[in-house]
């Protein structure tokens, strides 16, 4: 093991300190032209006609295109995840037009696509387009949506509700168990509607090769097969083995460039129309409007106690906005990747979670950072610690408590929950004694009496997760309403002087697999990384792939790598064996080289390679050539945990809350670079601190994004935050060769509540007993809250 | 965005309502608008020019008057569009007269937006809304000055 | 309609006619090709696009290509020399400074010019320092580091 485990520099980084990374935007081609796309100023209108006669005759103008261009055939961008309502009902998917004919449904809907020679003038000739819209009332709050007589987002879906949804127990038995508790803990909340807010705006770029009939579609996606996939059979009609799709460097994901969007199938289309390449690049005003949100879940839950302190039952009940459209996988956000999550860490022995999902005028919301898993999170915890309070126990001992006892997955079996999952291993208290540890758990609580008795303000904030990811098996979330299997392949080629190039479904834009999966090959296969080139993104060169989110890539993609390696050395072996006249069962490989057991007999890897290439001396009837592809498929998800602890000030006269400290003790199973799992956990940290202190989507009463810029929509900056204070514990992923569960998404999923809880905390020991106050804590609002 | 303002004239309560009601006057007190013309009875055409900081534009649209009770309050109907954004606004005017020589008039309405106008103006709207307020206050006094006999 | 402007860039002399609305950060990545530097907002807020103008860092979608007329710019392409990274670049290397790269050429420009003005910044000035930019991937934490990292070792 020479690159396992150790934080080799990133292999891609000089590129970007450079400034050679190639986003989409900063790809030029001959003949190149550039589409803007007209959006509706409305959440909700009726458009009675548009007049694009003044754009079309501008200098420079292309062509114009609006819904009514768009064949009828093309319905629109599909939704890749079905789910039922309770009574058997297929959940409602009314279309998301390309181009919206008749009714605009949240502010930003496109309307007209303008082609010209250049930004500036189709952004010009856009301003010369009049739509007539007759406005209508719109509705934004996701419980709201479902009140007689609110206004309708599609005339075909009664109530606005896309689906009803419930797991778990039965209600009337987790109803008993509450209704019997010592003490039960109530809290009705929002988590609140967020933008993902990638730096690089969302671009694409539609190529038609009249020459060959053929498509190229650049695009800042997170899996470009999927978006081939999706664009080709379920929305265009387009012959897959005629479309390539590459997703170059991609400046920044966080779920909002998994999806397929209407721009990208839009510039595809129009490119064979006009027989030149056209480039859409958004304004960030319109990824503000057009890139999935995520979370917007209003929710009220119960969880019940018994007189010692032990968690008997717990009822959630959800409304969950998916925005006008549904999304590529949004159905499964508030759903498979929420509910099942709510047994978290502790034994509760009933938990019924209940779900109902809404149209709204506002802009779709799907997966962003966790996806579910930090609003079920958010849920849990947020109970927990206020229970404690209520309680007047202590918030570590009360998990403490509840913590079901370690199972490493192989002497133990995996822990089946009450929703429907089974973890692979877990060993929670480790990591909350860490965390404590770190923090001086006993000397804060003195600070914090002594802060209280000076007029200060101080609190801790706990949170203890747990989250599935990995994802997934493709059996099982085919069962869940997947639409598409959730497997990775991978193809390790050799070339003949030994090098190696792996071509991966999984795509980075920020993950680092340039060098964590070169880490892996190269230690591995025993040969230096520098050997080693790791090529992703372009449908093309890589057969397939199922992309990067949920915390997948190393778990699946890398899996799918060691498969194929595995298969390399194994027809290695018989060529080294022929080579070194043995038999493959009497060799061993270690440090790139075949070693006849107890001899100083070897063959170097490259020597095989060439063989493999130049078979003049072979073994007999094995084909030429050192190439494998796999496909793997995982047992199970993946389940991390950890332990975040927020420390806070608050200041009594302008309720400012002040993040003192973060610490982060996270288990992601086995880490192959530890620099890279860090910088991870710091990301999501920062975007989950955001959503409980600065960040919403705010709408007006009309539908109107009232924040949609980066003057108004507040995201962290760097005086912001605290220097953060991470560490790890190592439980191993029992089903997967590398042991690894995934780290991309767990700092989103802890981090949150811990922030809300430590200013519940600080308000509590200063004498204000609130339960609850609405992300983002606002100085306003905490300070209204301190008024009682 | 909610709107509101008060402020005292010395004047009577019938002769600021004549103001008001005389669209020449009313489109030279109120700031932005460059003209307005008749389309029919107590309904206008508005051409408006806006540049306050980022909000900055030409408006189309109409200014509506309704339910009338002169010389006391009226109701305006304000919808204009732009290429940054539309706005539909409606102003319960209302004057009171304190005595011959002096009336009050308040305004309280609510602004709706869209566009930029709504999604990078708001948070500096309701300061617009204030300096359209003072400018035209400003202006309504220098008319009520016109009416005096010596000025 | 066009303008003729004339500047040095990374070292170079160049002179381009521009459109007079053209945005300084358009005619770097469109008439120059030098598509390191990022545009990322359409409010002057997220600092990618950020450049040394007569070295100082400015964000350069908040000028006009005219009113460069006659300066001297560098963008993250001329930064290192003859292959070898600047100390900020190499600093962001072995700290873990970037994630997917895209603000990251403007974080490196505006932390050349907080060097420049303040070589030896508390973690504290290095935070406000960087008020301008935002990175969504690294939660600034090895940012920070990263730009300790080159103040050490511009030091020495």
């Amino acid at each position: 093991m020479t690159y396992i485990g150790k934080p080799i520099k990133r292999i891609e980084d000089d590129r970007f300190l450079k400034g050679l990374g190639k986003y989409t935007d900063d790809i030029k081609l001959p003949g190149m032209t550039y589409a803007y796309i007209l959006r509706s100023p409305y959440a909700h209108a009726k458009i009675n006609g548009i007049d694009i006669a003044a754009a079309k005759a501008h200098p420079g103008v292309l062509a114009v295109y609006v819904g009514s261009d768009i064949p009828e055939a093309v319905a629109g961008v599909p939704c890749g995840w079905q789910v039922n309502f309770k009574n058997g009902d297929i959940m409602k998917e009314p279309p998301h037009p390309l181009l919206v004919r008749t009714k605009v449904r949240h502010v930003g809907d496109g309307v007209a696509m303008i082609i010209a020679e250049d930004r500036a003038t189709a952004k010009d000739a856009a301003d010369l387009i009049d739509v007539d819209y007759d406005v209508l009332d719109a509705v934004v709050d996701p419980q709201k949506a479902t009140a007689a007589g609110a206004p309708l987002v599609h005339d075909d879906v009664p109530n606005n509700i896309a689906f009803d949804w419930e797991l778990g127990n039965p209600k009337e038995e987790v109803a008993a168990a509450l209704a019997s508790a010592a003490h039960v803990t109530e809290l009705s909340f929002v988590n609140q509607k967020v933008i993902p807010n990638a730096i690089e705006p969302r671009a694409a770029i539609g190529i038609h090769d009249a020459a060959y009939d053929k498509y190229t579609l650049y695009t800042s996606t997170q899996n470009p097969h999927l978006i081939r996939l999706l664009m080709c059979a379920f929305v265009l009609g387009l012959p897959e083995h005629k479309v390539r799709v590459v997703g170059p460097d991609v400046g920044g994901g966080f779920g909002s460039k998994i999806f397929h969007y209407t721009e990208e199938a839009l510039v595809i289309w129009a490119s064979k129309k006009i027989g030149r390449p056209i480039k859409w690049t958004a304004e960030r005003s319109e990824s503000f409007m057009t890139d999935a949100h995520g979370r917007d879940h209003v929710t009220t839950a119960k969880m019940g106690f018994d007189a010692d302190g032990k968690i008997v039952a717990l009822q959630s009940n959800t409304y969950a906005g998916m925005g006008a459209y549904l999304s590529s996988f949004a159905p499964a956000v508030p759903t498979y990747l929420h509910g099942t999550l709510l047994q978290g860490l502790y034994t509760t022995p009933k938990i019924n979670v209940d779900v109902t999902a809404t149209f709204t005028n506002t802009t779709a919301v799907d997966a962003y950072r966790g996806a579910g898993r930090p609003e079920a999170t958010y849920l849990l915890e947020r109970l927990i610690d206020l229970a404690a309070l209520e309680m007047k126990v202590d918030p570590a001992a009360l998990r403490r408590k509840n913590f079901i006892p370690a199972f490493d997955g192989v002497e133990q079996e995996g822990y089946v929950t009450q929703v429907a999952l089974q973890y692979d291993s877990g060993n929670y208290h480790p990591v909350l004694d860490k965390a404590l540890e770190m923090v001086g758990y006993e000397d804060f609580r003195k600070e914090q009496a002594a802060a209280a008795a000076n007029g200060k303000l101080m609190g801790i904030g706990f949170s203890t997760y747990i989250e599935a990811c990995g994802i997934a098996p493709s059996a099982v979330v085919g069962a869940l309403g997947a639409r598409a299997g959730l497997f990775e392949s991978a193809q390790v080629q050799v070339q003949p002087t030994g090098k190696v190039t792996v071509y991966t479904g999984s795509h980075s834009h920020g993950q680092g697999h340039e060098t964590t999966f070169a880490q892996v090959v190269a230690d591995k296969m025993g040969i230096p990384m520098e050997d080693v080139e790791i090529v992703h993104g372009d449908s093309d060169s890589v057969a397939f792939g199922m992309g990067t989110y949920g915390s997948r890539s190393l778990a699946v993609g890398g899996s799918a790598i060691v498969k194929s390696i595995e298969k390399v050395l194994e027809k290695g072996a018989k060529i080294a064996a022929h080579l070194l006249e043995s038999s493959p069962e009497d060799l061993e490989y270690a440090e790139g080289k075949w070693t006849v057991k107890g001899t100083d007999k070897s063959v170097a890897f490259g020597d095989v390679s060439l063989t493999a290439y130049v078979p003049h001396n072979y073994p007999e009837g094995l084909e030429p050539g050192m190439d494998f592809s796999s496909f793997y498929d995982p047992a199970n998800f993946t389940y991390p945990f950890g332990c975040h602890i927020a420390i806070v000030e608050i200041d009594p006269e302008t309720g400012k809350v002040d993040l003192k400290r973060f610490i982060a003790v996270d288990d992601v199973g086995n880490v192959i670079n530890p620099m890279i799992v860090d910088g991870q956990i710091h990301g999501g940290l920062a975007q989950g601190i955001g959503q409980a202190l600065f960040e919403e989507a705010m709408y007006d009463e009309t539908g109107q994004l009232i924040n949609g810029s980066y003057m108004d929509y507040t995201m962290p900056r760097a005086d912001d935050l605290p220097s953060f204070e991470v560490d790890r514990t190592v439980t191993p992923c029992p089903h997967n060769p590398l042991g690894v569960k995934g780290a991309g998404e767990a700092g989103c999923i802890g981090s949150t509540p811990a922030v809300v809880n430590a200013v519940i905390d600080a308000l509590w020991k200063g004498g204000h007993e609130v339960k609850d106050i609405r992300m983002p804590m606002t100085p306003e609002r905490v300070w209204t809250a301190m008024q009682g | 965005m909610q709107l509101k303002g008060k402020e005292t004239f010395s004047t009577s309560g019938q002769q600021l309502w004549d103001i008001i009601m005389d669209k020449d006057k009313l489109a030279a007190i109120t700031p932005g608008i460059s003209r307005l013309e008749v389309l029919g009875e107590d309904e206008y055409k508005a051409v408006v020019d806006i540049s306050i900081g980022p909000v900055k534009g030409a408006f189309k649209g109409d200014l509506k008057m309704v339910d009338k009770d002169p010389p006391n309050s009226v109701t305006m109907k304000v919808k204009q569009m732009s290429k940054i954004g539309n706005a539909d606004v409606t102003v319960h005017l209302h004057i009171e007269e304190i005595s011959p020589t002096q009336s009050t008039l308040s305004f309280k309405g609510l602004a709706k937006m869209s566009g930029v106008l709504a999604r990078m103006g708001q948070r500096v709207m309701t300061g617009v809304a204030a300096t359209i307020t003072k400018q035209l206050f400003a202006a309504l006094q220098e008319e009520v000055q016109k009416l005096k006999p010596n000025s | 309609m066009g303008h003729s402007i004339t500047l040095t860039v990374n070292g170079t002399s160049v002179t381009k006619e521009v459109e007079a609305r053209e945005l300084l950060v358009h005619f770097v990545r469109d008439h120059l090709s030098l598509t390191g530097t990022h545009i990322g907002c359409d409010t002057s807020s997220c600092g990618a696009c950020t450049i040394l103008v007569d070295g100082k860092a400015t964000k350069s979608c908040t000028m006009l290509a005219v009113q460069a007329d006659g300066s001297t710019i560098m963008t993250i392409e001329g930064l290192a020399s003859n292959g070898e990274l600047h100390p900020i670049q190499e600093g962001f290397k072995e700290n873990h400074g970037l994630q997917c790269g895209f603000c990251t050429p403007g974080m490196v420009m505006t932390a050349v010019d907080l060097l420049q003005r303040n070589p030896n910044p508390t973690e504290h000035e290095i935070r406000e320092g960087l008020e301008g930019n935002y990175c969504r991937c690294t939660g600034y934490h090895n940012i920070v580091k990263s730009i300790q990292h080159a103040a050490t070792k511009m030091n020495t």
